[in-house]
């Protein structure tokens, strides 16, 4: 069984919703769509107070190139655009409309039946993905068509479809791939096609044997269907975090190495999150834009039945979706956003669902607390389990006292923000907090060198 | 045995001349021309090597003061203008006294003022925690309270006041190296001259949301809404994105702005203490000798504001 070749490590996965089928949330009265929902530019809004907005509607534009559309992801009236507080309680601009009924705008498919047959222009769909506001779903947000689109003079080998979900708790892929496979299929293929149709990889974790065999099912009869399908597989791969960052993957499908501050693009691959492999399908054979995901209601503390997988749509206020899903329990401390490992403390309930979006996860005092930083006693366990070979003790030293050359030398700005060597620190040293804040102003000087030249 | 002796002195000093001469060429060769006057200017700086200047230290200072041909654009914060004075007068030079500054909090978010919305349970560093979220309370412009400045402040001059949870700066000991500015990743810190006889009068905050948000996070914001800009006969006040900010070299501490202020936003600092009448406007109460600086009574007096305000 395929694997990383360096680090990583073995959290118990407690995919404890997995067997939550996907429910369709209801519309909320009001919902607040942020413009800030990708990597790079936020969008500039398009439509004003008053302004009457069906579902799937461009309602702000991208403001640069690395930066995608959004639309509204319901029918009603414009009520206000201004700034509100996100996820981290940072002022954002947020449109915010009042829904009435649930209208979608023309063009948009909203039937079930499966679109096998693929456009033949690529620009074509290109356009299309761009159009429909895609973007990558694997929790970076970046914008879909500009990763499509490699830079001259290179080329893709291998599209490697992210199926891992390494994250503990989290199961919104796991449940899209077991009830959406033909869809991811369809849409791996697409991706394919523009990629100048090279082989294509779709990567799961051993412990999810239920999507390994459904997503393997899928491709088997959509290869009888049409050529468009030959190529695609699926790989099973060793259940250990991180799994599923963009380099481990690489690393684990291709047995190829991205060089340090280079793209997967330079060693040849493309990696895309399923999700965003069934956003593209949407997006391309439905013409309908990224306005839903699928997130995990789920914790340790949460009774069973309150456990969800929910399909929402952007927008939809935090507090609005934990209310639905029964409330949050009385000993949850800290919700997340995102998996345990990488995602973020939400600050703010009130602030909403972003196409990002992936869970809601009720972490209780014992899990989230922080024992008292001892000294460092040259274990070495940060350095066992670091995917990218670092060696975060070292780094934190010279972050601690400013040494940028010593810090560009031992490959700081390679750093993926995993969390391996926090949750594998004896001496409770917090590693990724002082080294994530030196791997930046490391980048800053990086870029300002380049930017000089 | 004799003739060995002879011989080793008579090679150790033949090796030692011939190296003597091999050293001296070679030193000539390449000798490190600096000027001498570098060295002077160095023995009259501070040496606390703080960087305030904005050179790599006390040495790179000197040399950037000797080099340069317009003496305005060095200054030692540190020494200020005394030292000033000596290294103009080492490089024979003329140089214009500068007002001297101090570094001042622009937050008044008590614990108090502005009640926590959340618990960060993280690594106790402000630029951390700054970098993750906007903080543990409804302000996202305020004191993270963790203390980088203190931990940056190489005088000893910022300490954190476990009953505010803000950082205190104990004018004495400032020297306005600015330090404590550039490692506040809020940018609350400023610095501002240090006044007549230390009074100043500043908007202790830096919220820019709309009123209603930022009053409902905090209690003393500024909720830009003007007043202060209304009543100043020195235009000193301008407010942009609902922010009031007083331009200290216009300001002449008439204190009209901080009878005003529906929230108390404004801090009147070493002033001395009136009787309780209306507060005229007190431009000419400095003749009353001022009252030693220090953090402690700078928090007695700035506190004394407040009720001649309520009773106007």
């Amino acid at each position: 069984m395929k694997t990383f070749s360096i680090g990583g490590i073995h959290p118990n996965d407690s995919k404890i919703s997995k067997d939550c089928k996907i429910e369709i949330l209801p519309l909320p009265s009001k919902v607040f769509i942020s413009v800030a929902q990708h990597l790079g530019a936020p969008a500039t809004p398009v439509v004003k107070a008053g302004d009457v907005v069906k579902a799937g509607q461009v309602i702000a534009e991208p403001a640069g190139f690395i930066s995608a559309y959004v639309h509204s992801s319901v029918s009603g009236t414009v009520k206000s655009v201004g700034p509100r507080k996100d996820i981290a309680g940072n002022n954002m601009t947020h449109i915010e409309i009042d829904v009435e009924g649930d209208e979608w705008a023309e063009g948009i498919d909203l039937s079930d039946t499966l679109v096998t047959a693929i456009p033949e222009d690529n620009k074509e769909i290109l356009e299309k993905i761009k159009l429909n506001g895609v973007v990558g779903l694997g929790g970076a947000t970046f914008p879909t068509h500009v990763k499509l689109c490699p830079p001259p003079g290179k080329k893709a080998d291998c599209l490697i479809l992210n199926g891992a979900e390494c994250e503990p708790y989290l199961t919104s892929d796991y449940r899209i791939m077991l009830e959406r496979s033909k869809e991811i299929v369809v849409g791996a293929a697409i991706m394919k096609q523009v990629l100048g149709n090279c082989p294509a990889v779709i990567g799961i974790e051993e412990n999810k044997p239920e999507a390994i065999k459904a997503m393997t099912a899928a491709v088997s009869e959509l290869q009888s269907a049409g050529k468009a399908y030959s190529g695609i597989s699926v790989m099973t791969l060793k259940k250990k975090y991180p799994q599923g960052g963009e380099k481990q993957l690489i690393d684990a499908v291709m047995k190829r190495q991205v060089k340090s501050m280079g793209l997967p693009i330079d060693v040849g691959a493309v990696v895309q999150n399923v999700a965003t492999s069934l956003a593209v399908y949407e997006a391309v054979q439905k013409n309908k834009p990224l306005v839903t995901n699928v997130l995990t209601v789920t914790g340790d503390c949460l009774p069973m039945e309150n456990q969800h997988n929910y399909q929402f749509r952007i927008g939809m206020p935090l507090s609005y979706i934990a209310e639905h899903a029964g409330g949050i329990p009385e000993s949850a401390v800290k919700v997340i956003s995102g998996g345990p490992m990488m995602g973020k403390a939400i600050a703010n309930l009130d602030a909403t669902t972003v196409k990002g979006s992936s869970s809601l996860l009720y972490l209780t005092a014992e899990q989230t607390v922080r024992n008292a930083e001892t000294a460092c006693i040259r274990c070495g366990k940060c350095a066992e389990a670091c995917p990218m070979g670092l060696e975060p003790f070292l780094l934190q030293k010279y972050a601690r006292n400013s040494m940028m050359d010593e810090l560009e030398e031992n490959a700081i700005q390679d750093c993926i923000e995993c969390g391996c060597c926090l949750y594998s620190c004896p001496a409770n040293i917090p590693l990724l907090d002082i080294i994530r804040i030196a791997k930046g102003d490391v980048i800053r000087i990086i870029r300002g060198r380049a930017a000089k030249k | 045995m004799t003739t060995t002796i002879i011989w080793t002195i008579a090679i150790i000093t033949i090796l030692g001349t011939v190296l003597a001469i091999v050293l001296y060429l070679v030193a000539e060769k390449f000798k490190v021309e600096e000027d001498p006057r570098i060295d002077q200017v160095e023995s009259v700086l501070p040496g606390a090597n703080c960087g305030g200047c904005g050179q790599a230290g006390c040495r790179a200072f000197a040399q950037f003061c000797v080099e340069s041909e317009d003496m305005d654009k060095c200054f030692c914060p540190v020494g200020g203008n005394d030292v000033m004075q000596k290294v103009a007068a080492t490089l024979g030079r003329e140089v214009a006294a500068k007002d001297p500054m101090v570094a001042v909090v622009r937050c008044n978010g008590t614990c108090e003022n502005r009640p926590k919305t959340n618990e960060y349970g993280g690594h106790q560093s402000c630029r951390v925690k700054a970098a993750l979220y906007s903080g543990d309370t409804g302000c996202s412009f305020g004191c993270l309270g963790c203390g980088d400045c203190v931990a940056a402040c190489q005088f000893g001059a910022i300490s954190m006041d476990p009953q505010t949870g803000l950082p205190v700066v104990d004018e004495e000991k400032c020297t306005a190296c600015g330090a404590c500015v550039k490692a506040c990743p809020k940018a609350i810190i400023e610095l501002r001259n240090k006044g007549r006889k230390n009074m100043r009068v500043f908007v202790s905050c830096v919220n820019k949301d709309k009123g209603a948000v930022a009053r409902k996070a905090c209690k003393a914001a500024c909720i830009g809404c003007g007043k202060c800009a209304k009543v100043c006969a020195f235009e000193a006040i301008t407010i942009e994105n609902n922010l009031a900010y007083i331009d200290f070299s216009k300001c002449k501490l008439c204190k009209k702005c901080v009878a005003e202020c529906p929230t108390g936003a404004i801090h009147a600092v070493n002033f001395p203490v009136l009787k309780p009448k209306p507060a005229a406007p007190a431009p000419v109460a400095a003749q009353n000798p001022a009252p030693v600086v220090s953090s402690e009574a700078e928090g007695r007096v700035e506190k004394s504001v407040e009720p001649i305000k309520k009773e106007e």
